[in-house]
């Protein structure tokens, strides 16, 4: 419970980024609660007035037909069972009771009046109550949102490799849904529950101790009873949010995947992951659902013996004398009061399990630690000149096995082209990645300039570094929005100029919409080589001092490989580039050759050297590259 | 993805999306609690018995004022000499109908008369000589019979409770595994129009607003309005005037419910679609954070996510004006009403207990309080939930959306499963289109004989793709046809037709699960050894074995955490256990470095062997093996043939071979040197 509250607690703090809007709610509540408490009170004056004017009326009667000489005898005892002193004399009685009976309609006019202006009342300030909580409540789940978006947007790769996009979203979506459903409504209905409560128990206690006691306790049983509910429904529902977290997963692979699902025919395999994967969130709906199947009559009943009791008391309090009707209707409807905000916590209570659950799982995203971030003191790395240094660099995979680098060192002069060479797997994808720090390595260290790449701000670092690779991905968004992915604020002459450069500019202006044509999810679909020119185009107009790039021309018929291996050349030109080598020509202009076998360094050099001095190289010029020259 | 500028869906639908009626939605919406009938009978049945438990209690106390607690009976009390029939006038005239003497009116009534008769309980006396020690008895055994009705209510609610929540689980997941399911008929097309992440956010979110709506507000709509209705003939049976007065307010009520939930509706459809957008704006920057990383876009993504974000917001802002008008107004009416019942009722009994001809007494004004606050009760709560009807009405719409999308590839209803075949692909006069009058392959015609190696060849966009598309039925033709050993691939089911087509896509699509899990993708059967066979004819093996739990490694979301060319290995192996007949590889083996990528090429070598291949080529080794050559220019073939013989042509193809290869050719004549 303790750390139910901290979460609670942690995400309540949010309500206060909007200070003086976030107590709005509560203020409306006060008066809203005040105007409601006034009814029952009302209600007690016309019923009051009403019994006044009915006795006075039967008493009158009566009266008429005591003969006087009883008169003596009768009066005491009709006087005590009015509540009258004792003192009054026959006549100021029938005058009495006459003016009890002329006032009666105007006491009853007048409180019936007054119960309709508490009932505007009420209507307007419940409504402006409703009204500001739950606006207040979207606002947290906006804010809650975007430190979630912000948060996994900056969380970094190994962080992103093991979670998956639809369970993230689903925390993101859902489980922000959840905690606004209790900040918006339940919290305030918590807090408006036990300013109703308070200040009906007050209330009670002040017109009638004794029956306020036979009644009250049921709070303490109620209370009790929900503690327990609360802390046994916490787990499950955690358990919901993560089964509906993996239906989500399977559903979200299979939309990004849904022409290889097809291609195989695997619609029904896939199918029926789903199905269990629904049956296993439906399964735990209905474990829950047992769960209130229990809590919720019990409250009911709890509440309605409460009302038993009172009736019970009272009823023989009335009978005895000691309390009128109209002081007994006021009491049980005061204690409405009592049983629904009690009622009302039952049902919290449930809310609160499922926004403390939720709540744990949101913030275990805030509270990641990513593993690369900007350490303090971090200063920003000024415009370099491109010369790149390993040291002993080694690294693996989070939870996997073997190293995939394994000491590696080497050096990169401004304005070289550094290709790396390997089977798949010898970690030439991992020194790309360890460049712009998606990872940091797991021992030794890389520099640029001489600066450490953990000492400067990872924006300055990658905003010096262009990427382009093999896989492109585009965004929902215009050509021009995407060329301009890494410089929002370029100007269209730099956009064309590096169109240009790509050779994607011609393919884009054929296009009706040209530039803005949209592309990515909702978009035209380009084919993979007009994708390709775009991410060339993309990184060119960064125009970045440090350039990895994959100089494979996947996906595109032979012409437009020409038209892109040209392009790349001249991206290359002039900027220390780091290339994932798939063809001759790159590895023979190469400046620096680094032949990678199984994470490790098997030779650095140039072509001429290394054909002559490393067996390695020279197997693999003769069967790949030569391979391929041959095939040519 | 569809290659060349396909910027439209499927051949044979366009989307749409018809505005639904709301009684249409809910009409739909009910027909999935068909196969749930018992539950929802049971369900029924309890609140009848719970809802009549929860009215009596009212009555009852009621009968307890008028009989035991009324001043008429309390001065009955005092005995005065000849005043006694004043008060016994007085008590009968009362409403207490449990007494000796009166006859009880209605079912209730009936009932509740003949159980307080039982164990000899003695009947209230009505004719003034009731003792204080009797009024007491009296008291207690009405409290008793009210507590007894408390329980059996409570029972019930929990029973109905549980009846519905089963009922609307399974209603739920039925749907979601409808849509599922419906979504994988879809034409690819329909993805490359609508986001991921809205089409998720249906399926989670939108299904998550009628369940909400199912669990809670069902229960409590239908139990409050049975309640309306019970309380309202209960009022009008015991006294017609009086029940109208009380009622008064009803009318009102009703519209102003009308009215907002309908602005309520409105509201909330938004809300829907804007939740919507945030989903797909997630989907898509959370599956593309690597690239927001690498671009330093992480600012500028976070920007635009607080736009979109902030519509929601402000949508659901907007929808809750209504929500949270509807309550307070209904609750400020029914304080009128009470408002209404004693200040008539009250005016009436001082003016002789008569209302229009009719009796009034306390008992009578306590228990219509009584009624008129249950009376508002309902309507509260029914106001309250209605926002979560309305959200999700506004929900089901969308998912209905989905659900009335075409399918693009219907089986036809006589078609037959496509049974082993010899692998003869011919295209005759095959038309395409993605948009009317626009199309992407004019009049195409060859013939592919079992075990031949067809090249495609042609600048981007000129229709390569959609031929091969065209084969396992992703899309339909527009006019023409296409036979697999004679037979027109419309004849057959789209299973069957497929499982003899292996395919290796551009983008190799890898689900976070096991390596061997991975593999045996569209073989769901196969062995662990037929796995491994597998991946040693893709060279795949090798680098599995490195990995740390080998065939067991659980590969992240698409595949991360290997490399490009590993993943195209795994691809590759994937499409060697299928062991298909007709062969379709999408420019597969470009994204391997070098050396595997030779290593695939004679695997492919082995895997082509004695299958129809289509390969939409670059690399000059399959274009050279091809047994046949066909260039494709703007959706034509324009030339055919093998290398050699085109090359002899000087057209087209070998344009296209001297600007891809001269290069390569003075490379040669260096390394020559």
């Amino acid at each position: 419970m303790t750390q139910q509250r901290n979460v609670i607690g942690r995400a309540a703090g949010y309500l206060f980024h909007y200070r003086w809007q976030a107590v709005l709610p509560y203020i409306f509540l006060l008066i809203a609660t005040l105007s409601q408490l006034a009814v029952p009170r009302l209600v007690r004056s016309i019923i009051d007035a009403v019994t006044k004017g009915v006795i006075a009326t039967t008493v009158l009667d009566a009266l008429n037909k005591i003969p006087a000489a009883f008169m003596s005898v009768a009066l005491p005892k009709i006087l005590t069972f009015l509540n009258y002193p004792a003192t009054m004399t026959s006549d100021q009685l029938v005058a009495q009771l006459n003016a009890d009976k002329v006032s009666a309609p105007d006491d009853l006019v007048r409180a019936g009046l007054f119960i309709v202006g508490f009932a505007a009342l009420r209507g307007l300030f419940a409504f402006l109550q409703a009204f500001w909580a739950e606006k207040n409540s979207q606002s947290v789940a906006y804010d809650l949102r975007n430190d979630l978006y912000a948060k996994i947007q900056r969380l970094s790769f190994s962080y992103h490799d093991q979670n998956q996009t639809g369970q993230l979203m689903i925390r993101a979506t859902d489980d922000v849904e959840k905690v606004r459903l209790f900040l918006g409504q339940g919290l305030l209905q918590l807090i408006g529950a036990l300013v109703l409560l308070t200040a009906t128990l007050i209330i009670l206690f002040t017109t009638n101790a004794q029956l306020a006691l036979a009644t009250i306790w049921i709070i303490p049983v109620a209370l009790i009873l929900f503690m327990l509910f609360g802390t046994i429904s916490q787990p499950l529902f955690n358990r919901v949010q993560q089964r509906l977290s993996a239906l989500n997963t399977i559903l979200q692979e299979n939309l990004a995947g849904i022409k290889v699902v097809k291609a195989f025919t695997r619609e029904k395999s896939e199918e029926v992951k789903f199905n269990v994967a629904a049956d296993n969130l439906m399964d735990q709906q209905i474990v829950i659902a047992r769960l209130f199947t229990f809590l919720m009559p019990l409250v009911f009943l709890i509440a309605n013996l409460g009302q038993a009791t009172t009736l019970y008391v009272g009823g023989k309090e009335i009978i005895l004398g000691t309390l009128t009707l109209g002081e007994w209707q006021e009491f049980s409807m005061y204690l409405i009061f009592i049983f629904f905000p009690v009622a009302q916590l039952g049902f919290i209570i449930t809310q609160f399990g499922q926004a403390a659950a939720s709540a744990t799982r949101i913030f275990e995203i805030l509270d990641a630690k990513s593993d690369v971030t900007d350490k303090a003191g971090a200063i920003e790395l000024p415009q370099v000149e491109g010369n790149i240094n390993f040291e002993d660099v080694s690294f693996r995979y989070v939870g996997g096995g073997a190293p995939v680098l394994d000491k590696v060192s080497f050096e990169a002069k401004p304005g070289q082209t550094i290709a790396l060479l390997g089977a798949t797997g010898s970690g030439k994808t991992s020194i790309i990645n360890l460049l712009p720090r998606f990872y940091d390595p797991t021992d030794g260290r890389i520099t640029i300039d001489g600066h450490d790449l953990r000492d400067v701000k990872l924006e300055s670092l990658r905003a010096q570094i262009g990427i382009v690779l093999q896989e492109t991905t585009l965004f929902s968004g215009s050509i021009r929005d995407n060329i301009a992915f890494g410089k929002p604020e370029a100007t269209d002459d730099e956009i064309f100029a590096a169109a240009k450069a790509a050779a994607a500019h011609d393919f884009i202006t054929s296009f009706p919409e040209g530039y803005e044509t949209p592309v990515g999810e909702r978009g035209t679909t380009l084919s993979g080589g007009q994708k390709q020119r775009v991410a060339i185009a993309r990184a060119l107009l960064l125009n970045p001092r440090i350039l990895i790039l994959d100089d494979s021309t996947s996906s595109v018929d032979l012409g437009t490989e020409a038209v892109i291996q040209s392009a790349l050349d001249k991206l290359m030109k002039g900027r220390t580039s780091f290339v994932i080598a798939q063809r001759i020509s790159t590895v023979m202009n190469a400046d620096q050759i680094i032949v990678l076998d199984k994470g490790k360094v098997a030779a650095i050099g140039k072509h001429a050297e290394l054909l002559e001095e490393n067996e390695i190289y020279a197997e693999i010029y003769s069967s790949q590259l030569l391979d391929d020259k041959q095939h040519a | 993805m569809m290659g060349g500028p396909g910027r439209h869906s499927g051949f044979l639908n366009q989307e749409t999306s018809k505005p639904q009626s709301t009684s249409e939605t809910l009409g739909r919406l009910a027909k999935h609690f068909g196969p749930f009938w018992p539950a929802l009978l049971a369900a029924v049945v309890f609140v009848v018995i719970s809802t009549w438990a929860q009215v009596t209690n009212p009555e009852l106390t009621g009968e307890l004022v008028d009989c035991y607690l009324s001043p008429a009976v309390a001065a009955s009390g005092f005995n005065l000499p000849g005043a006694s029939s004043a008060a016994s006038q007085s008590a009968s005239s009362s409403n207490c109908w449990l007494a000796a003497d009166k006859q009880p009116t209605g079912i209730t009534q009936t009932i509740i008369k003949n159980v307080f008769a039982l164990g000899s309980l003695a009947a209230p006396k009505t004719d003034g000589t009731i003792t204080t020690d009797e009024r007491t008895a009296g008291l207690v055994r009405m409290i008793l019979l009210i507590i007894a009705l408390y329980v059996m209510g409570a029972i019930l609610m929990g029973a109905t409770f549980f009846s519905m929540t089963w009922a609307g689980q399974h209603v739920l997941r039925d749907l979601r595994t409808e849509v599922f399911e419906h979504l994988h008929r879809l034409p690819i097309g329909y993805y490359a129009e609508h986001e991921a992440g809205d089409l998720m956010s249906r399926i989670t979110n939108d299904t998550e607003t009628i369940n909400q709506a199912i669990s809670f507000a069902l229960v409590n709509v239908a139990s409050g309005s049975l309640l309306l209705v019970w309380i309202a003939y209960n009022m009008l049976t015991q006294n017609l005037p009086f029940a109208l007065l009380s009622m008064a307010v009803t009318p009102i009520m009703i519209i102003v419910t009308l009215y907002f939930s309908d602005q309520a509706r409105k509201a909330f459809r938004k809300t829907r679609t804007e939740m919507g957008s945030v989903n797909a704006s997630l989907q898509e920057s959370i599956s593309a954070v690597r690239e927001a990383q690498a671009f330093n876009r992480a600012e500028e993504n976070i920007d635009q996510f607080n736009i979109t974000n902030a519509a929601n917001r402000d949508a659901n802002v907007n929808a809750v004006v209504f929500t949270s008008a509807l309550s307070p107004a209904l609750e400020a009416l029914g304080y009128v009403a009470l408002a209404i019942v004693v200040g008539a009722g009250g005016l009436a009994l001082l003016n002789g207990a008569n209302l229009f001809g009719t009796a009034v007494s306390l008992g009578l004004i306590i228990t219509f309080l009584a009624y008129v606050q249950r009376f508002n009760q309902p309507i509260q709560q029914i106001s309250v939930l209605w926002g979560n009807i309305q959200s999700a009405i506004a929900g089901a719409e969308r998912i209905f959306g989905i659900l009335d999308e075409k399918p693009a590839i219907v089986d036809d209803p006589n078609a037959k499963e496509m049974t082993a075949i010899n692998g003869k692909v011919e295209f005759k006069n095959v038309t395409a289109e993605y948009k009317e009058g626009e199309p992407v392959l004019k009049g195409v015609n060859f013939t592919a004989q079992p075990g031949q190696t067809i090249a495609l060849v042609g600048p981007t966009g000129a229709g390569k793709t959609t031929i091969i598309n065209l084969i396992p039925r992703f899309y339909d033709v527009t006019a023409g046809s296409i036979l697999i050993d004679g037979t027109d691939v419309r004849d057959v089911t789209a299973e069957s037709l497929r499982k003899q087509i292996g395919v290796v896509l551009q983008d190799t699509f890898l689900f976070s699960a096991t390596v061997m899990e991975n593999i045996r993708f569209g073989q769901p059967g196969a062995s662990d050894e037929e796995v491994i066979a597998a991946a040693q004819l893709a060279h795949a093996d090798t680098f599995i074995e490195r990995l740390p739990e080998k065939y067991q490694t659980v590969l992240g979301e698409r595949g991360s955490g290997l490399s490009q060319g590993q993943r195209q290995l795994l691809s590759i192996a994937r499409a060697a256990l299928a062991d298909p007949r007709i062969l379709i590889l999408d420019e597969a083996t470009s994204s391997v470095d070098t050396r595997t990528e030779r290593l695939i090429q004679k695997a492919l070598e082995k895997l082509l062997k004695g299958r129809t291949s289509f390969v939409v080529a670059h690399r000059l080794s399959t274009i050279r093996n091809a047994d046949m050559i066909l260039v494709i220019n703007d959706g034509e073939i324009i030339e055919r043939g093998r290398h050699n013989e085109l090359l002899e042509e000087k057209g087209f193809y070998y344009n296209l071979y001297m600007s891809q290869f001269k290069k390569q050719e003075e490379i040669e004549a260096i390394i020559a040197m």
